[in-house]
């Protein structure tokens, strides 16, 4: 409990340093500060009242708690150009973006952790020996590439799948969660997820694979095999337990990492997500809408981080014996 | 080799550099040159969104560099280039552009007075900033002259005068290519209208379904930015407004005006006309539409200047009273030939109850109607609005309640942005009403012939694609300059390079559509870049080093933007 409460802090502490750091960005930079809340479009008596609701005509100090305040309530200013509110846009799409991300994470991962080990066991085998270039191809492969190609044979030609989008058309929730836990949606997420697993599991199959042959080479599994056990056992309980922290670490970061990554996903798929809203937002300047996203990114990136640390303390005994000790 | 040799090289090389730099300047004097010509700034749509416009920018810029301009095409997002040329006029130098076939277009009224009268330079539609008394007399004149022929010779004036004065490139009248698939709607009750082809109002009121499937979903390359009566952000915005608010008048199929909300339209002299509402009618809401409620919707645009897109319309209307039960009388400040086309069938009808505490507040602020993007969509028009998520798509349900609900049970817009998911989605039913179609019209046209379910239809539109030239900012104040960039470009080989065919020359903003309006010669211009060049001499401006070069004591104010 001690450590979950010191990680906590530690995360709290990285987050407010990205606050502050975002905070000062602006103000550092050449050009003005203002830009980052203030339309140049809009007219002087406007300006004047967004620089009152931010504070920006008050001292520094003064201007870094109530950036603080706005960021607590969810304050976030509205965008440029959709003249929404940043918070809601950003809450409309980040469902959509989650669950792309996590459900496509979780089968490369899932799928990458079995298959790397499995191909680690077979080492020098012809079976390594096909898979390791087509993995390799995979990872190479552009994605916007392997979504048109799953999109022509999938949806356009074989009818299995939609062609784009998050829902058939016109479909009606009463709540978000009924959307998301639909078979239409799942229907729609089909392909988008199948491409960003297909692109994903290059990475963690590989690693895998990696460690999994440099443990399968210790001490341990030796002993293992001289004691007899079955070779799934050793395989699975053994080498392969332990190859999997890289591998944990790896998927807590791309986790943080994809959460406003997904543009090219998105574009194919026509999916409304946080990845188009974000290039969006940084192409055409909309700073409030992209300073909101660029947080949500943060925060999810710094809340997987503490999600690793905490599965490692889990997966490895030696770090909390270490930490005990 | 010692370091005395070296230290020697880097003098030399210092010498001459510097005196490169110093003889730069004199020699551009010397040859009787003013400044070198900042880098020029041509705004134009992403490809993924307007391939067509996107290669037109292209070309065009490329014919501007061999007149020795240094020229950045930068590609903008729809929501940004919006707000750079209507709200920043003073900040960029030129822009691609589109004026989209709209029915209040039919008339040339709308595109006449409104796009080149110097009173809509500040804010309204006359963003290039273009300034001539004589043009403004002109299009004024047009407006009261109810004799047609009369009228139509001042509207042909109006296209020369554009033509000499060039305040934009006029490049093409595209031809629009729409489809739709005859297994869902009754082919007969698709309305071509025209000048804007079968993506029009009343193929969204009238088309048929044939079978089971009574909802019409169509797409939109582009999000919709705003859902308002006050303020339109695009193509596909419009196509939304015109179903949720009705309007008095409506432009039909054949091109002309005919009542819609209004029972009768009656002109009791030259200025002054009497509207009688249709009985019945309904918010949706449940409120009754009211004399009040029409009255409201033409007074709104006038205040202040809170609704810029719509103020222009309204200008000319002394005043607006009830005359009877069912009945508003318009009395004009002076007769306009064009004011059912462009004023009762372009303001739509709001009501005031929920429109006067916002307007109301907005009085006492800085901002405008466009501040409010997504107003509370009550209108009385024959859809009504189910959801609104201009990123990803709009619902609209039949209204019931209307004098002319419509066959469908329900519109949806869907926004893809992907044109080849669009084509996939088309053939597979996912959208059975091709809307928007960005990519190559031969891959339509074959997708078209394997699947003979999908009609095609093309029509050359109202609207025009041009390159805008920002008038405030020199050299485009220039009439001269403005002739030599327009003429360097082939319009013939964008029509066949940009547009693969599909448009025509355009060199006015009144359309070949507009057959009556149109004039037929005013296409007959000399392009190519010896033409340019040769404008370029004779006014003075100078290629120095491969750049040009203002005319002599002329200097360069600006920066790059």
């Amino acid at each position: 409990m001690r450590f979950i409460l010191t990680r906590l802090l530690h995360s709290l502490f990285v987050l407010w340093a990205v606050v502050t750091l975002m905070f000062l960005m602006f103000r550092l930079m050449p050009g003005d500060p203002m830009a980052a809340y203030i339309s140049e479009a809009l007219s002087e008596e406007s300006k004047q009242s967004i620089r009152a609701q931010f504070g920006l005509d008050r001292s520094l100090p003064e201007q870094y708690l109530l950036y603080v305040y706005n960021l607590c309530r969810g304050e976030l200013g509205t965008s440029f150009f959709i003249k929404e509110p940043v918070w809601d846009i950003v809450m409309a799409a980040l469902p959509n973006t989650l669950t792309l991300t996590f459900i496509g994470l979780i089968l490369a991962y899932s799928f990458g952790v079995v298959a790397g080990a499995y191909l680690a066991w077979k080492r020098g085998s012809l079976t390594e020996g096909i898979a390791i270039p087509i993995v390799l191809g995979t990872r190479a492969a552009p994605e916007f590439w392997v979504g048109m190609i799953l999109l022509a044979i999938f949806a356009f030609n074989l009818g299995w799948f939609p062609s784009g989008g998050a829902a058939s058309p016109g479909a009606m929730y009463d709540s978000e969660w009924q959307r998301l836990l639909s078979a239409d949606f799942w229907h729609h997420l089909a392909l988008p997820v199948l491409t960003l697993a297909l692109y994903l599991q290059g990475l963690p199959l590989l690693l895998m694979r990696s460690t999994m042959l440099d443990a399968l080479h210790e001490e341990y599994v030796t002993m293992a095999r001289m004691k007899g056990l079955p070779t799934r056992r050793i395989v699975l309980n053994h080498a392969a337990r332990n190859a999997m922290l890289p591998v944990a670490t790896a998927f807590a970061l791309s986790m943080g990492q994809l959460v406003g990554g997904n543009v090219v996903i998105e574009t194919v798929f026509s999916w409304p997500g946080l990845g188009r809203i974000l290039v969006q937002a940084v192409s055409s300047s909309d700073y409030p809408l992209a300073q909101g996203a660029f947080l949500l990114v943060s925060v999810a990136l710094i809340a997987m981080n503490l999600l690793a640390d905490l599965l490692y303390t889990l997966l490895d005994p030696r770090v909390s014996h270490e930490r005990r000790h | 080799m010692t370091c005395n040799f070296y230290r020697r090289l880097v003098l030399a090389a210092s010498i001459v550099t510097t005196a490169t730099g110093l003889l730069a300047p004199m020699s551009a004097q010397a040859q009787g040159a003013g400044d070198r010509i900042r880098k020029i700034v041509l705004i134009t749509w992403p490809q993924g969104v307007n391939p067509q416009a996107h290669q037109a920018s292209q070309f065009v810029a490329q014919a501007w560099r061999q007149l020795g301009l240094e020229v950045e095409v930068r590609p903008m997002p729809w929501s940004q280039h919006i707000q750079v040329v209507w709200n920043e006029r003073e900040k960029w130098d030129t822009t691609m552009w589109r004026m989209v076939g709209r029915p209040e277009r039919s008339d040339p009224d709308e595109v006449v007075f409104n796009n080149y009268h110097s009173s809509t330079a500040a804010t309204g539609f006359n963003f290039v900033g273009y300034t001539n008394p004589e043009y403004d007399k002109i299009a004024t004149d047009q407006r009261q002259t109810p004799e047609a022929e009369k009228r139509k010779s001042l509207v042909v004036q109006a296209q020369r005068l554009l033509d000499r004065d060039q305040p934009q490139m006029f490049l093409v009248h595209p031809s629009s290519i729409k489809a739709f698939n005859k297994d869902v709607w009754v082919e007969d009750s698709i309305v071509n209208q025209s000048g804007i082809g079968i993506r029009n109002f009343w193929t969204f009121v009238r088309a048929t379904p044939k079978g089971a499937q009574k909802q019409m979903v169509l797409n939109s390359a582009e999000p919709v930015v705003a859902v308002s009566p006050m303020y339109i952000a695009g193509a596909a915005s419009s196509w939304v407004t015109e179903l949720v608010w009705d309007r008095l008048a409506r432009v039909g199929p054949d091109g002309l005006p005919q009542p819609w909300a209004a029972e009768r339209i009656d002109w009791v002299n030259s200025t002054t006309v009497d509207v009688t509402l249709r009985a019945g009618m309904n918010w949706h809401d449940g409120r009754p539409v009211t004399i009040d409620d029409v009255i409201y919707s033409f007074e709104a645009p006038a205040m202040g200047n809170k609704v810029p897109m719509y103020r222009s319309a309204v200008n000319d209307i002394t005043k607006v009273e009830r005359s009877g039960e069912r009945r508003v009388r318009f009395t004009l400040k002076t007769p306009n030939s064009a004011f059912v086309t462009a004023t009762l069938a372009k303001i739509n009808l709001i009501p005031k109850h929920v429109w006067d505490p916002i307007m109301k507040d907005l009085m006492n602020k800085p901002e405008n109607a466009e501040s409010i993007p997504n107003p509370p969509p009550i209108g009385s028009g024959p859809f009504k609005m189910v959801r609104n998520r201009g990123q990803e798509e709009i619902v609209l349900d039949r209204f019931d309640g209307h004098f002319s609900a419509p066959k469908m049970d329900r519109w949806v817009l869907r926004i893809v942005p992907n044109p080849e998911a669009t084509l996939g989605m088309f053939r597979r039913n996912e959208i059975n009403f091709l809307a928007d179609y960005g990519g190559a019209p031969e891959v339509l046209e074959k997708l078209s012939k394997d699947a003979p379910q999908l009609v095609l239809k093309s029509e050359v539109d109202i609207g025009f694609e041009y390159a805008a030239f920002n008038l405030r900012r020199p050299p485009f104040s220039d009439v001269n300059f403005r002739r030599a960039l327009s003429m360097a470009v082939d319009r013939n080989m964008l029509v066949q390079a940009a547009w693969k065919g599909y448009a025509v020359v355009s060199n006015s903003h009144v359309s070949p559509a507009l057959k009556y309006w149109h004039d037929a010669d005013i296409t007959k211009i000399r392009t190519g870049l010896p033409v340019a060049r040769e404008i370029l001499e004779r006014a003075g401006y100078k290629v120095v080093g491969g750049r040009l070069n203002y005319p002599d004591g002329v200097k360069e104010t600006l920066q790059p933007n």
